[in-house]
């Protein structure tokens, strides 16, 4: 395979970064744009302007927020009139 | 097996043990989308219910939180009768180089460090609220329930180039937001460097 001397340019490799941010490039796709990163002073402080913005996004999640005791009751009474029986 | 299996007990013990555990993930996620607890309420209700009523057409083994978040989102666009069809093009990658393009400007006029001056969690909620759908339920989905793209299309039904598009296109929405709310906070690019605004 010849994928380890590919390169990408800058507006691929801005094109993918929520993706390779995500996860979500193929294996080799990732490591074209890690290696587009490496070595573009460009496009690294894009990848970690957006670092940033995604670890504060997955922190603002309600992760405390439970569903209330009034409301799991209404919801076990509900289900019952549906025939529910476990 | 018989097509009314979920009304018997031993269904009704798995619902039990499969589906009713993610009552806090479905409650937390009809609140981001609703922002109202009543409303959020209603939606969880609605969406236990009609789980349990369909709960024979749910494969063993398959993601139940996935499965209920389905759910969870078609009941709270069946309780607001809308979902705004997007009549622009959906390009994932236009959206990212858009959204970066964003940050290149700020880099330019001096406003890149104004979002490391102010507090990005309630901001970020407080733009979270007011992100329009679908763009919001992407970004929900995706940035904070921790799905893939894939999970994302299959639970709203659409596919995965269109989840990009929208979740790309969410995320520089919520900056933008980011950037008016530290704008109206006082922060100017001329404060570079300080950090916070004048007292």
């Amino acid at each position: 395979m010849t994928d380890c001397n590919r390169d990408i340019d800058c507006r691929t490799a801005v094109q993918k970064l929520w993706d390779y941010l995500d996860d979500e490039l193929t294996p080799e796709r990732m490591d074209d744009v890690r290696r587009h990163l490496e070595r573009c002073g460009s496009c690294l402080p894009h990848h970690d302007y957006a670092r940033v913005f995604l670890a504060a996004l997955s922190a603002a999640r309600e992760g405390e927020a439970r569903a209330p005791e009034q409301l799991r009751r209404r919801v076990m009474d509900n289900l019952r009139a549906a025939g529910f029986n476990a | 097996m018989t097509a009314s299996s979920h009304t018997t007990r031993e269904g009704d013990q798995r619902f039990e043990a499969e589906a009713l555990p993610y009552m806090d993930d479905v409650y937390r996620f009809a609140l981001s989308l609703t922002r109202d607890p009543s409303d959020a309420d209603d939606v969880v209700q609605e969406t236990f219910l009609r789980a349990y009523r369909s709960w024979h057409t749910f494969q063993p083994g398959s993601d139940a939180r996935r499965w209920l978040f389905t759910i969870t989102r078609n009941v709270f666009l069946r309780s607001r009768e809308r979902e705004k069809r997007l009549v622009d093009l959906e390009d994932g990658d236009l959206e990212a180089l858009s959204s970066f393009a964003v940050h290149s400007q700020m880099v330019r006029d001096g406003s890149d460090q104004i979002l490391s001056r102010i507090d990005l969690g309630p901001a970020l909620r407080r733009a979270l609220d007011e992100l329009d759908e679908p763009f919001k339920s992407a970004v929900l989905l995706v940035d904070l329930e921790d799905q893939s793209y894939e999970a994302a299309s299959q639970i709203l039904g659409i596919p995965i180039g269109t989840v990009r598009s929208r979740l790309f296109r969410g995320r520089r929405m919520l900056q933008d937001k980011l950037i008016t709310y530290a704008r109206d906070a006082g922060f100017s690019t001329a404060q570079r460097g300080q950090r916070g605004p004048k007292e």
